[in-house]
């Protein structure tokens, strides 16, 4: 596997084949490998600004509502003097129960005894609640460290501004502004894909929480990779040519900026790995010429270095880009973006009771991965993981199962291990499925 | 909410400071729907005004037209609505905190023009929930909505002292308690209006 100095981001770039035909719009692959490095020379890591927005309605009586207080107590114990958090509670209504200030031990203990008056009373006014807490964020905005929000719910947004494509545009604004989400759904009855657009867009990560058993564990890992972070805001910039498009198969926020289309794939934890899946369309061409791209990485504060691959591609003839080699890791990774996206649709399907949809989206992807699958054991296995799951979905299936397939296929998109924490190691992602 | 179909062309250009030509070139573009009908009979609707609203917010952040185009596909009608009636502080240059306060004063006063500070905004309290049965009075610092009585006489003022401060005055109050509150006001705005750094 590479290895890579500590302080050096190693970005690797593939594309599936290098050959592209003339005559023919071709599509093709681009696989970008980001490591980040283990941690930021003599700069220490950034403070955090943090805020806790905790869903506290009815249905969070009992453990659910004790388990997040908790981990809400044992996360702040964590942070340094010069950290900052605060604590929003809300129903209906929303409850600022700390606003924005240091963690120093005093606000640590102050909050902890407001923490335990907390109980589970009423209605979900997530939208709201949400925004409180961000405003408790960018009141005391941090130029150099990590301004974030965590929003917990178990249930439906159902007051207040109810519109995912509205909360998502939101999230989408406050990030360019600096401020990021991340999301946590409690168990069967939040909507999985309301929270995973508002972390996509916000910048942050989305965590399905099965069981109140797994609360403590999620938030206090978030947290922790907020108090791990050694690049911020990172970003793949990729310069094309004109007539050369350039689209994100894995599901990153993109924008373009001055001839580029920029990536963005958010804060980096040391030794983070993130792949990001391209898919470029090439124009007409002439035999023989050369085309190409640059990809580079680019951070907040100018940590990464300036790190830029070049990729190139050359116009030949039809029986050449036949025969031509694939890069097999490539394909892997582009086939499990797909199957991954097939069975994102498929829940979505499910739920609206259209099965037969549902079976099609899944099938037909199964399908496409088997045709350029060839005797490769992965995308086999991709394939056939993908008609197993056939059976599932062209049946109603419970709440659990539909948030367990819709976060697996989540994570995975997002280079995310099964539980949803950063991967890290080489050894992490010989777990992915 | 008007009604359905309620701009001529002119109409539109009028509201947005957008000439018709251009606002027929948008819509050869792609970058708005057609009108309900063609020619010059034409009408547009609410979605048409406040797509157009936001296309000159986005050009004027000068993002190319490519680009806007791309933006309006993936927004659903309730977020171009949003995002159109933004006041002027939520453009690319506001902070976080500046966007979030436009957000929450549309979504509160929905409908009615942002409250002027130092004016007393009345808004009506939300319906109060029921507490399940079970559950015990809480001792938090906050009011818990079992110990406020019926709503349905009363409505809450709001009173902005300095801009992040705020007093809630619950109306009606007997003649002697509210000339305590006014003087209460005036003392508090003195308080907090003095050394401004």
């Amino acid at each position: 596997m590479t290895v890579h100095p500590t302080f050096q981001t190693a970005l690797t770039v593939r594309t599936d084949r290098t050959l592209i035909r003339p005559t023919f719009k071709s599509n093709r692959f681009v696989l970008a490998e980001i490591v980040a490095p283990s941690s930021r020379r003599e700069q220490g890591r950034p403070q955090v600004n943090l805020a806790f927005v905790l869903d506290r309605s009815g249905s969070m009586s009992g453990d659910k509502i004790r388990l997040a207080k908790q981990a809400v107590e044992a996360s702040i114990g964590r942070l340094h003097d010069d950290d900052r958090f605060a604590i929003v509670v809300y129903d209906e209504q929303i409850d600022v129960v700390v606003g924005t200030t240091r963690a120093t031990a005093e606000a640590r203990r102050l909050a902890v005894a407001r923490l335990r008056e907390i109980d589970a009373r009423g209605s979900t006014n997530l939208g709201e609640g949400w925004l409180r807490g961000c405003e408790q964020v960018a009141a005391e905005l941090s130029a150099e460290g990590v301004n974030r929000c965590l929003l917990l719910t178990d249930g439906l947004a159902n007051q207040g501004i109810t519109d995912p494509g509205e909360l998502a545009v939101h999230a989408r604004e406050l990030r360019s502004r600096g401020v990021s989400t991340t999301t946590f759904g409690v168990g069967n009855d939040f909507d999985e894909s309301l929270l995973q657009a508002m972390a996509a867009a916000g910048g942050g990560h989305f965590y399905y929480i099965a069981g109140a058993g797994s609360i403590e564990d999620l938030i206090t890992s978030e947290v922790g990779e907020t108090l791990d972070v050694v690049a911020r805001d990172v970003v793949v910039q990729v310069t094309a040519p004109g007539g050369v498009s350039v689209e994100a198969l894995s599901p990153h926020p993109t924008r373009e900026h001055g001839g580029q289309t920029e990536v963005i794939v958010g804060d980096l934890t040391a030794d983070e790995q993130v792949s990001i899946v391209l898919r470029l369309n090439f124009p007409y061409g002439q035999l023989g010429h050369s085309t190409g791209v640059v990809v580079g990485l680019a951070d907040q504060d100018d940590l990464l270095g300036a790190t830029s691959v070049k990729l190139a591609w050359q116009y030949a003839s039809d029986p050449l880009n036949d025969g031509q080699d694939r890069d097999r890791d490539v394909d892997r990774a582009v086939a499990r973006v797909f199957a991954a996206r097939a069975r994102q649709e498929a829940v979505g399907m499910n739920r609206a009771g259209d099965y037969k949809a549902a079976r099609r989206a899944v099938e037909g992807t199964a399908k496409r991965i088997r045709s350029y699958a060839g005797r490769d054991p992965e995308l086999q296995a991709t394939a056939s993981a993908l008609e197993a799951d056939i059976q599932q979905f062209q049946a109603p299936m419970a709440a659990p199962a539909l948030k367990t397939a819709f976060a697996g296929a989540s994570y995975l998109m997002r280079s995310r291990m099964p539980d949803g924490k950063a991967m890290k190691t080489p050894e992490d992602a010989g777990q992915r499925s | 909410m008007p009604a359905e179909n309620d701009y001529s062309l002119q109409d539109l250009a009028d509201l947005t400071g957008v000439t018709p030509r251009t606002i027929r070139f948008y819509v050869a573009q792609g970058l708005l729907p057609s009108p309900g009908r063609v020619g010059p009979g034409a009408t547009y609707g609410p979605g048409h005004l406040a797509r157009l609203k936001l296309i000159r917010q986005l050009q004027r952040e000068h993002l190319p037209l490519a680009e806007i185009r791309a933006r309006l596909e993936s927004l659903p009608d309730a977020a171009i609505l949003a995002l159109s009636e933004a006041p002027h502080g939520t453009s690319a240059s506001s902070s976080a905190s500046e966007y979030i306060r436009g957000v929450l004063a549309r979504t509160r006063v929905a409908g009615r023009p942002a409250p002027h500070p130092y004016a007393a905004a009345r808004l009506v309290a939300p319906p109060m929930p029921a507490l399940p049965a079970t559950a015990p009075a809480p001792a938090s610092p906050t009011p818990s909505p079992a110990e406020t009585p019926s709503p349905d006489r009363s409505q809450w003022d709001r009173v902005v002292l300095v801009p992040d401060v705020e007093l809630h005055v619950r109306r009606p109050l007997t003649r002697q308690l509210n000339k305590r509150v006014e003087r209460l006001i005036a003392i508090a705005r003195e308080l907090l209006e003095e050394d401004q750094s």
